[in-house]
């Protein structure tokens, strides 16, 4: 290599080599051991727009950025002390007055006795380079800016190399140092034990399928804090089964928490102004009522003291009956007014879909099966016939019973919150739909007055939710029956003929309605 | 018991009370006027004649207290057995400190209202 250097290649020659040396693509130079320049390439001339004499000697410094000219002159210094190659960045101003950066790199030349007899150089535009890397700083400084102020962080996972990147953010949300090196184990360790059977499910799912994991869950922070968090990870890979995540992580624990203290207060309000009206309700049903019972009182105590005379008076006495029975009538019809008063809507029957109607009642709650951490498998027969119904009172029975189930599972700790909903035909042109959930079971002393109006065990609700669908369902000519599971939870289930058994049937319905 | 002369106004909006009460009233040996309103009483020449008031609380218009307050008012006053459907237990204190002689809450009996009516007689 030494040779090389030294001795032109005779079949390029001296000319030869100088086209070379002035036609690559770099600023090249070369330097006396003192560090003035000697040579200067036809580039680097055009370059700094300097002619050979001006740029000689120090000549060249003239076009250094005024606040390099030290650093280049201390790193120059130290180069040339050391003996050895060495390298720096420096802007050099270009002939129009445009400063770039460059990299130069010099190696010494020396002689036999290994003294250095000269410096050779080369100078390249790294301009670009500089410029992008300083986009990227820039942009990293906003995303890091932008996950501090908005509680996210950033994640990369090669599922077939368990390889997972964190950002910084991720790393505060999971409360953990930057020289750890995540895992999704490390990742599980944190999630909530309630939570686990979930994210479990979802991941592996998303692992398997390559589907796109959503989920919002909670934390289980080791001082015993739980943060929610909610996760979306998206497949970029593109082979398929092999998976390759890229996702965010937000950490909306303050969201949520203020979102419960909001539903606590909504739910509580509601409950009042539920017992409000129940109250009002109350004293206008007494009111309607005490008047006729007056009337038959009074009426049936002249009626006796009629009989009672020394001269009965048998036409008052008749008399004060017949009005005993007429106020005993109002009465009655007071409470027939009341009965109509609460089965006002229309009964719309149309032939519907079961399954779809069902399938929306699904969509409508799984933000709420998703807070209560319950997961819902779905059953549906593909082959269930149309049914003529009222479309959404039969949603609303649908829904009550989702409800139902997932308040029945609220306090399930030591087991997954396993809901599951089946559509399914039934001997004899009938159709029945089960929702089946493993929470608290049925209360054995009161499963007959279960569907009473005002039976109820939560603190939540007046229990007007069973009554009303059992009266739904019955209006469809078909049953509502809870029972208990062999293992946890209870079992309800609703069963309808396909359609009214005729059309007299459907009159009838209709009239009651 | 006084009997034969007394007469009893019975004012009250249900009409089975106003069918049932005056029979009672009349078998009782009273004599009995009904009305459905406080302002068709005021507007009857039974004002005068009226020597006990049997007052539904919760009339439309002009309400049962408020008929009581207006008699005392025009130095009208007559002894009043107030009835209510209403059942609010905290209303029989504040008539009875207002003067009435009574309040009772329907459905009540013969023998509790013919006791305050007693009370009601003797009181004037």
């Amino acid at each position: 290599m030494r040779n090389a250097r030294r001795d032109p290649d005779p079949a390029i020659g001296e000319r030869g080599l100088k086209l070379i040396i002035d036609t690559i693509p770099a600023l090249a130079w070369s330097a006396r051991p003192d560090g003035s320049a000697e040579f200067f390439n036809q580039h680097y001339l055009d370059f700094v727009g300097f002619s050979a004499e001006q740029a000689r000697d120090w000549g060249w410094t003239a076009a250094l950025h005024p606040d390099d000219a030290g650093g280049l002159a201390e790193s120059w210094r130290r180069i040339m002390a050391s003996g050895a190659p060495g390298e720096g960045e420096v802007r050099l101003r270009r002939y129009d007055g445009e400063y770039r950066w460059f990299l130069y790199r010099a190696n010494p030349l020396r002689d036999d006795q290994g003294a250095i007899v000269k410096w050779y150089g080369v100078n390249t535009d790294i301009e670009d380079r500089k410029r992008a890397e300083q986009e990227l700083r820039r942009s990293e400084a906003f995303l890091a800016q932008g996950q501090r102020l908005t509680h996210t962080g950033s994640l990369w996972w090669d599922v077939s190399t368990g390889e997972v990147i964190w950002s910084e953010g991720n790393y505060r949300i999971m409360d953990l140092p930057t020289t750890i090196t995540p895992t999704v184990d490390l990742v599980m360790q944190r999630v909530h034990p309630e939570d686990l059977p979930i994210v479990r499910a979802m991941l592996e799912r998303s692992t398997r399928e390559g589907a796109t994991f959503d989920l919002e869950h909670r934390l289980l922070m080791p001082g015993g804090s739980v943060k929610h968090v909610r996760v979306v990870l998206h497949n970029v890979s593109q082979s398929a089964g092999q998976p390759e995540f890229v996702g965010a992580v937000q950490d909306v624990t303050a969201a949520r928490t203020a979102e419960e203290a909001l539903n606590r207060a909504g739910s509580e309000l509601a409950r009042v102004a539920r017992m409000t009206t129940l109250n009002a309700l109350t004293a206008s049903i007494a009111h309607e009522i005490n008047q006729p019972l007056s009337g038959i009182i009074t009426n049936a105590g002249t009626c006796l003291r009629m009989l009672d005379a020394a001269v009965p008076d048998i036409q008052g006495a008749r008399e004060t009956a017949r009005r005993t029975i007429r106020d005993g009538n109002r009465a009655s019809e007071v409470i027939a007014r009341l009965r109509a008063l609460y089965t006002k809507r229309a009964f719309t029957l149309e032939s519907l879909d079961l399954n779809e109607a069902i399938r929306e009642v699904i969509a409508l709650s799984q933000t709420d099966l998703q807070r209560n951490h319950i997961v819902l498998q779905s059953e549906l027969a593909p082959d269930l016939p149309a049914v003529t119904g009222d479309r959404i009172q039969l949603q609303q029975v649908t829904l009550n019973l989702l409800r139902n189930a997932s308040e029945a599972m609220a306090d399930v700790q030591d087991r997954q919150r396993l809901m599951r909903i089946r559509t399914e035909r039934e001997v004899g042109d009938r159709v029945r739909v089960t929702v089946r959930d493993a929470g608290s079971g049925l209360p054995l002393e009161s499963v007959g007055s279960m569907f009473d109006a005002f039976y109820t065990t939560k603190s939540g609700g007046m229990g007007i939710g069973l009554f009303v669908c059992r009266s739904i369902v019955e209006r469809h000519h078909g049953r509502l029956w809870a029972e208990p599971n062999d293992g946890p939870g209870a079992t309800f289930s609703f069963s309808i003929p396909r359609r009214p058994a005729d059309a007299s049937d459907a009159a009838s319905v209709l009239m009651t309605a | 018991m006084m009997k034969g002369r007394v007469m009893v106004s019975v004012i009250d909006d249900s009409e089975a009370v106003r069918e049932s009460l005056p029979d009672l009233l009349r078998h009782s040996g009273f004599d009995a006027d009904a009305f459905s309103s406080a302002e068709a009483f005021l507007e009857s020449e039974a004002v005068s004649k009226t020597s006990c008031l049997i007052l539904d609380v919760g009339l439309p218009g002009m309400s049962g207290p408020d008929l009581h307050q207006e008699l005392l008012s025009r130095g009208q006053g007559i002894p009043t057995i107030f009835i209510t459907a209403q059942g609010d237990p905290s209303l029989r204190p504040r008539l009875v400190a207002r003067g009435a002689v009574a309040c009772l809450f329907k459905p009540f009996s013969d023998t509790a209202l013919l006791d305050a009516l007693e009370a009601a007689v003797e009181k004037e």
